[in-house]
C-alpha cells in the first residue's frame, strides 16, 4: 500500500466513528490547550524581563552585597547565645548590612574602577510645590539604571534630584508625565532625636513600575540618598557605625575580569552579582513554575494518551474482519501496524492542532485584557504575560505526536498480529 | 506433463497441543495443475477450509509440504507470502467481507490499493472487473445496499482484479439462494474455461461440485475419493471414475454425498 494511500485510509477511518473520536481527541485538546498555555506563560514573561533588563547601559557593575551565612536559611531552632562571640560593630557581617570596611575593601581589589553604596535613608515626608505633603519610602539609588521612565530620566548620582512614580502625578494635578519634569520638592527627614530637616530636590524623571518592582516608589540620586542618612544620623550618641544596603561597584573590562572579582569579593566574605545574573535568578524561577505547569498538562496528556489505546483497541476489535481481509489479500504486518499508528497520529495531529490553537487564541486575549492599560495588570510597564515561542510550540507539537504514536503501538502491533483465518472466522 | 501449480505432500494440519490436540488433516498429498477447476467437497469439519488456507498460504501446515509452481513455500518470508498472496490468488468467501464503509469500487480495488497501484488505475481496472460481472452500474453504491447475488459478484471482482492465476472459493453458494448460485458457479467455471484461471472451490452444494473437472472428497481429515470428469448434474449413475479399491463404507459416503445431492 502507498504511503499516501495509507495516510488517506488512517484519516477516513478515525473518521468513521466521529463520535469516539471526537472524545478522545477532545482529550488531547486539554493537554495541548494546556500545555500551550503555560509555555506561552513562561515564555510571555521571559520575553518581558529580557525587554526590559536588554535595554540597560550600565553593564560594568557587579552588585555587592554581604554574603549570608551558610546556614542562615536552613537551621533548627535558635542558634545558642555565644557571651566570646560578641558583637563587632565596625563589621557588618551578619547583620545584612556592608560595613565602611566592607566597602574600603571593594574599592582597594583590583579592577575596580569605582563604588558606589546604598545607604538606608528614612524619610519623613515629602511635600509638593503646593503644600501638600506625602508619606514616603525611597526605592534604592542605585536601582536607577533598572528604572523604566515614562517621561525624563534617571537622577544625576551627584546632584539633589529625584524621580517619582506615574501615580505621584497628581500632587501636581496633572496626567501628563512632562509636567512633572522639573518640578521642586521638598524633602524632609527625621533625626535621631525626632526633629525634622528640610531641603530641595528636582524631579527628573518619572518612573513605570516594573517586574522587578522598581519604580513604584521615588528613586532619589545617591547623593540625595546619602543627605538623608546624614540626616538621620545626626543627633544619635556617640559613633554610629556607617552601614550600607548594598554597594555598587564599576569594573574595567567587565566580561573579562568578572570571575576575578566574584572570587575576590567571595574571599571577603561578600557577593557579587551583576544584572544579568539579577536577571538570570529571575528567569530560573519563572522557568521552574512554568516546568511546574506543564508537568501538570503532561499529566492530562498522559491520561489522554491511554484514550488513544482504549479508543484504537476498540477500532481493531471491531475492525478483525477488515484487518484479516487485509492480510488475506497481501497486506504485510508492517502495512497493517503502520495503518493503525497512523490512525493514532491522525488523532494526536487533530488534539494539538485545535489544542494549540485554543491555547494560542486564550493566551493572547487573556494577555490583552489582563495588561491593557486600564486591566488589572495594566500598570507594569511592557509586561506580557503569554509570548509566541515558535519552538515550544513546534516541540509540544512533536511531542503530542509522538505520544500519540506510543499510544497507538500496542493497538497496531495487536492488530498486525491478527491471524487473518481467525480474524475471518470471527462472527 | 507441466508442472502442477500447486502441489502438496503428506500435509498434516494438527490443531491444539497435548490431549486437546486435534488432526485435522492426515497426511494429504496431491496436485492441481494450471487452468484445471477442483471442487474439494466433503461434510462439515472433514478438514475443506483447512485444507484450502494451507494451499492459499494463509495458513502454515504442521508437517508436509505445499508447493507453489514446483518451489515449496516453507522456506519464504512472510512478506514474500503476503505479496504472493496478492498478485497470485483471488479470494471468494461465502460471508462475502465487504466493506460496508466502502463504496463497491473501493471493496473491488483492495487488493490493488495493498498493491500500491495508483488511484486512477485501480478505478479504471475496478470498473473493468465490475463490467465483466455487469455490475458496473453499482459502482458507487454502498456494499451493504447489494442483494446477496450481487454482493458474491462483487467479491468475485475483486478477487479478479489482480489477474491472478489461481482463485479460491470457500462455500461461494453457500449464502445464496439456488437461482443465484446458478449465476454465481457459471461465472466461476466461465473464468476457469474462457480465461484459464485455475479454480479452487470448497463446497457443500455437489450441483456447483459436479461442473467441476474434479472433486477431491474429503473426510475426518483425510482425501477418501477422487472423482474426474464433469459430471451431469445430479446424475446419480455417473461414473466414478476416481478411488479405486478404496474400502467399501467409504464408497458408501461418496454415493450418500452423491444422493444428497439429487434434491
Ligand atoms: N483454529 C482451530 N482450532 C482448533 N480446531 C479447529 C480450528 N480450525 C478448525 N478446527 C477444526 O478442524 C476441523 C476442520 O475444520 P474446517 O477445515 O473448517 O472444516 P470444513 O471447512 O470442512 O467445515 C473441524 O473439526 C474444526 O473444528
Ligand atoms: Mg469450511
Amino acid at each position: 500500500m502507498k504511503s499516501l494511500d495509507l495516510t488517506k485510509s488512517a484519516l477516513s477511518n478515525t473518521l468513521r466513528s466521529k463520535l469516539r473520536t471526537a472524545l478522545t481527541v477532545i482529550a488531547i485538546v486539554i493537554g495541548a490547550f494546556t500545555l500551550t498555555l503555560t509555555s506561552g506563560l513562561g515564555a510571555g514573561i521571559n520575553q518581558t524581563v529580557d525587554r526590559i533588563f536588554g535595554g540597560f547601559g550600565v553593564d560594568d557593575v557587579i552588585y555587592v552585597v554581604p554574603q549570608m551565612e551558610a546556614d542562615a536559611q536552613e537551621q533548627d531552632g535558635p542558634p545558642e547565645y555565644d557571651p566570646e562571640a560578641g558583637v563587632e560593630p565596625e563589621d557588618g557581617f551578619g547583620t545584612g548590612m556592608l560595613s565602611a570596611a566592607d566597602v574600603e575593601i571593594v574599592e582597594g581589589l583590583d579592577h575596580v574602577v569605582g563604588v558606589d553604596t546604598e545607604v538606608a535613608a528614612q524619610l519623613e515626608y515629602l511635600q509638593a510645590p503646593d503644600g501638600g505633603q506625602y508619606q514616603a519610602q525611597f526605592d534604592f539609588a542605585l536601582n536607577d539604571v533598572l528604572a523604566e521612565f515614562a517621561a525624563g530620566g534617571a537622577p544625576d548620582r551627584g546632584e539633589m534630584q529625584i524621580t517619582l512614580p506615574e501615580d505621584w502625578l497628581e500632587i501636581f494635578g496633572t496626567e501628563d508625565p512632562e509636567d512633572a519634569l522639573g518640578q521642586t520638592l521638598i524633602v524632609a527627614a527625621p533625626n535621631a532625636v525626632g526633629q525634622t530637616t528640610e531641603f530641595e530636590a528636582e524631579v527628573v524623571g518619572v518612573t513605570q513600575g516594573t517586574l522587578a518592582g522598581v519604580g513604584f516608589t521615588p528613586i532619589p540620586s545617591v547623593a540625595l540618598a546619602e543627605e538623608v542618612a546624614d540626616i538621620n544620623a545626626e543627633g544619635y550618641e556617640g559613633q554610629m557605625p556607617e552601614a550600607y544596603i548594598m554597594a555598587a561597584a564599576e569594573i574595567e573590562n567587565l566580561e573579562a575580569n568578572e570571575d576575578a572579582v566574584k572570587d575576590a569579593l567571595a574571599a571577603e566574605g561578600l557577593w557579587g552579582l551583576t544584572v544579568e545574573d539579577q536577571i538570570a535568578m529571575f528567569e530560573a524561577v519563572i522557568d521552574a513554575i512554568t516546568w511546574i505547569l506543564s508537568g501538570f498538562a503532561l499529566i492530562a496528556l498522559l491520561a489522554a494518551s491511554f484514550g488513544i489505546v482504549n479508543t484504537l483497541l476498540m477500532s481493531v476489535q471491531e475492525r478483525t474482519r477488515e484487518i484479516g481481509l487485509m492480510k488475506a489479500l497481501g497486506m504485510s504486518r508492517a502495512r497493517v501496524f503502520t495503518l493503525f499508528s497512523m490512525e493514532a497520529v491522525v488523532i494526536g495531529i487533530m488534539g494539538s492542532v485545535v489544542g494549540i490553537g485554543l491555547g494560542l487564541i486564550a493566551g493572547f486575549v487573556t494577555n490583552g485584557l489582563l495588561t491593557a492599560d486600564d486591566g488589572p495588570l495594566g500598570g507594569f510597564a511592557e509586561l506580557s504575560l503569554f509570548g509566541l515561542d515558535p519552538f515550544a510550540i513546534g516541540g509540544i507539537f512533536l511531542l503530542i505526536i509522538i505520544i500519540a504514536f506510543l499510544a497507538g503501538t500496542l493497538p497496531a502491533a495487536r492488530a498486525a498480529k491478527k491471524d487473518p483465518i481467525e480474524a475471518l472466522r470471527y462472527e | 506433463m507441466s508442472t502442477p501449480v500447486l502441489e502438496t505432500e503428506n500435509l498434516v494440519k494438527v490443531y491444539g497441543r497435548g490431549p486437546a490436540q486435534f488432526h485435522a488433516l492426515k497426511g494429504l498429498s496431491f496436485q492441481i495443475h494450471r487452468g484445471e477447476s477442483v471442487a474439494i467437497v466433503g461434510k462439515s469439519g472433514s478438514g475443506k477450509s483447512t485444507l484450502m488456507h494451507l494451499l492459499a498460504l494463509l495458513d502454515e501446515p504442521t508437517s508436509g509440504v505445499v508447493a507453489l509452481d514446483g518451489r515449496p513455500v516453507s522456506k519464504l518470508k512472510p512478506k514474500t507470502v503476503s505479496a504472493l498472496r496478492n498478485e497470485t490468488f483471488g479470494f471468494v468467501f461465502q460471508q462475502f467481507f465487504l466493506n460496508p464503509n466502502q463504496s463497491v469500487l473501493e471493496n473491488v480495488t483492495l487488493p490493488l490499493k495493498i498493491a500500491g497501484v495508483s488511484r486512477s488505475e485501480r478505478d479504471q481496472r475496478g470498473m473493468h472487473a465490475l463490467e465483466q460481472l455487469e455490475m458496473a452500474d453499482k459502482a458507487k453504491n454502498r456494499a451493504t445496499d447489494l442483494s446477496g447475488g450481487q454482493k458474491q459478484r462483487v467479491c468475485i471482482a475483486r478477487a479478479l482484479i489482480n489477474n491472478p492465476d489461481v482463485l479460491f472459493a470457500d462455500e461461494p453458494t453457500g449464502n445464496l439462494d439456488s437461482a443465484t448460485s446458478e449465476t454465481v458457479e457459471n461465472i466461476l467455471l466461465n473464468l476457469q474455461r474462457d480465461h484459464g484461471i485455475t479454480l479452487v472451490v470448497v463446497t457443500h452444494d455437489e450441483d456447483l461440485a459436479s461442473k467441476c473437472q474434479r472433486r477431491l472428497i474429503m473426510q475426518d481429515g483425510e482425501i477418501v475419493e477422487e472423482q474426474t470428469g464433469v459430471r451431469v448434474s445430479s446424475s446419480r449413475k455417473a461414473p466414478i471414475t476416481g478411488g479405486q479399491g478404496r474400502p467399501a463404507p467409504r464408497r458408501r459416503r461418496l454415493l450418500s454425498f452423491g444422493r444428497a445431492g439429487a434434491r
